[in-house]
């Protein structure tokens, strides 16, 4: 009997926080369109659009959680003696500007000072990324993403902020002329990357743009990273002799020192800009707009060509 | 006439008992020492393979593992500030994690179907996925729920109750391990289920069930590890990931994690010896 009691009142608790699980996953849905229906009628003639965006949100709060992988140098990498900015209002768990640097976190500085608010940085994989869905864990994308087709259906895109050809490199003693040498060849490329789709063959984005067409009967390996590929050669391993990634990538490559070349000319060029997530519960339409408005602005004064020339040696700012 | 055992160790005057003894000691003691001096040859080998020398003994030459050593003094500070992250998730995983274990573990003496059912389902279901993949539905699914955890939060929720799991079997063990005499003599007292819990079977159970207790933490430790895959927790394994891939130094990021995570285990091991001794001192 007293064993019982206990079960039950354990039971009972137990639905009891059940349904109070329940209730506060319901609550925001059913919440949300009922104060619309309460503001509309009120102050209907003149703040009908404006109703609370991801920048007004944003502008609140002070600062901009902004995704970035930071496993590219030079787009963006950590700092290896990074110092948290004193006084920050980025979470504990984002980085600000002190602790990471590259092309990638300038532009992101330069645009979060467009809009007046702080830049905060979130580490999240790669793929996790790319697939939109952010559950509002950070508000925009800043990591040199290419503008596709696919990731158009779950993201929105801003203006292009750069341009980059897409690069095969292949092993110096590989013996690789062309890439039609690479026919029936196995190619390493990052998971989730628009070299992935390139090599099968589904890559979304203008003609114009894609300047060769991959080797037939190719064998893709994909790797978390495009960075693992280089470093699988690096370290001696036979899977495949040739990768393909960014000419950037391929550059700081060879500067380190790994015994690569580079395999003709860039296969496509990719146009990279700054994303949103379509699935955020809060409009992002004047965010997008007032981003884009930035960049166009950049490109206009010199600033986006002053570090593309800074960290990339390079002018990768112009339309191809 | 004195026994001739007796007679032979006349000289050091002392008894054949005590001879026993200090032989026992001694070898003992030379066991020991030989332990000792292997540890430091294993690890004087270890070191060796990731020397970088090439070394030419007779008509062998033997090629060890190369490894830059600026980049490892460069970034070993950045890693090591993953330490207490690290520390910080397996403390409070196994925390939730004991918790969940001792509920899972009566739930699972019940004899009442819905309780029984809740605890094997539970842990039939948490034993029966891959670790890695909890942690990314805690991260990934749950906000679609309007549950929008931290990746701390989430790395912590999938840790506990992943180990939660299989802990159970500890704590049911450990319960099951009071002899049946225990608790008739509790009824018989008039003690209620909570009052015979609390009192008796409890804390003679948990002498057996702490323990494997801090192996598991020490397993946790290492574990932890997985919720780097969300981004948000900068532990050990994602600070030497990120200074080692864009780096082209991934080995030496990788080597330099392992070696801190060997040192947490160390200490941790240390202290779970103790309080392993602690724990068995009513039985000696």
């Amino acid at each position: 009997m007293q064993t019982h009691r206990i079960v039950y009142s354990l039971a009972i608790s137990a639905s009891l926080v059940l349904a109070a699980c329940a209730n506060a996953t319901s609550a925001p849905p059913t919440q949300a369109p009922a104060t619309a229906v309460v503001a509309a009628p009120t102050s209907a003639p003149t703040a009908a659009p404006a109703a609370a965006g991801l920048l007004d949100d944003i502008q609140k709060r002070g600062y901009m959680l902004i995704s970035n992988d930071p496993n590219y140098a030079p787009q963006s990498v950590l700092k290896k003696d990074g110092k948290r900015i004193a006084g920050s209002k980025c979470p504990a768990d984002a980085f600000t500007t002190g602790e990471m640097e590259g092309f990638d976190v300038d532009v992101a500085a330069a645009v979060s000072k467009a809009i007046g608010v702080e830049p905060c940085f979130v580490t999240p994989d790669w793929s996790v990324i790319t697939a939109g869905n952010w559950g509002g864990k950070w508000d925009i994308s800043i990591g040199s993403m290419t503008i596709t087709t696919e990731r158009q259906k779950a993201l929105n895109f801003t203006t292009a902020y750069y341009y980059t050809p897409a690069q095969i490199a292949v092993t110096k003693d590989s013996g690789f002329t062309q890439i039609s040498d690479l026919a029936g060849k196995p190619v390493c490329v990052g998971k989730a990357t628009t070299y992935e789709d390139w090599l099968t063959g589904k890559l979304g984005i203008p003609a114009s743009n894609i300047k060769a067409q991959p080797p037939a009967n190719v064998t893709e390996v994909a790797l978390d990273t495009d960075q693992l590929c280089a470093q699988s050669i690096q370290a001696g391993r036979k899977d495949f002799q040739a990768y393909l990634t960014s000419v950037t990538v391929v550059d700081q490559n060879i500067k380190a020192g790994l015994p690569v070349i580079k395999l003709g000319a860039p296969v496509y060029v990719e146009n990279l800009a700054i994303a949103v997530d379509k699935a955020h519960k809060l409009d992002s339409t004047t965010l997008v707009a007032k981003l884009s408005d930035a960049i166009t602005a950049m490109h206009g004064d010199g600033t986006l060509t002053k570090l593309s020339m800074t960290w990339f040696g390079a002018d990768l700012t112009q339309a191809p | 006439m004195a026994n001739p055992a007796m007679r032979l160790n006349a000289p050091t005057g002392k008894s054949q008992a005590e001879l026993i003894y200090e032989q026992f000691q001694r070898s003992q003691r030379q066991f020991t020492l030989g332990v000792a001096a292997s540890w430091g040859v294993l690890l004087v080998l270890l070191v060796l393979v990731f020397s970088g020398l090439h070394l030419t003994i007779g008509p062998f030459t033997i090629t060890t593992i190369h490894l830059d050593l600026q980049f490892i003094r460069d970034w070993t500070p950045f890693i090591s500030q993953g330490i207490w992250q690290t520390i910080g998730i397996s403390l409070l995983s196994i925390l939730f994690a004991t918790l969940l274990a001792l509920l899972a573990a009566l739930g699972r003496l019940s004899r009442f179907p819905p309780i029984y059912a809740a605890s094997t389902f539970y842990i039939s279901l948490i034993r029966g996925t891959p670790l890695f993949l909890q942690i990314l539905f805690f991260f990934l699914a749950l906000p679609q729920l309007g549950i929008d955890l931290p990746g701390l939060w989430a790395g912590v929720l999938a840790l506990s109750l992943n180990y939660g799991a299989y802990m159970s079997e500890i704590f049911r063990a450990g319960i099951l391990s009071v002899s049946k005499g225990q608790r008739e003599s509790a009824i018989a007292l008039g003690m209620n289920y909570r009052q015979m819990m609390q009192r008796i079977i409890l804390p003679q159970a948990l002498r057996f069930a702490i323990p494997p207790t801090g192996n598991e933490f020490i397993a946790m430790l290492k574990d932890s590890a997985l919720v780097s895959v969300t981004g948000f927790v900068h532990e050990i394994t994602w600070r030497a990931q990120k200074a080692g891939q864009p780096n082209f130094r991934n080995l030496e990021a990788l080597i330099v994690a392992a070696v801190f995570y060997w040192v947490l285990t160390l200490i941790f091991s240390a202290f779970q010896g103790r309080l392993e001794n602690l724990m068995a001192r009513g039985d000696r």
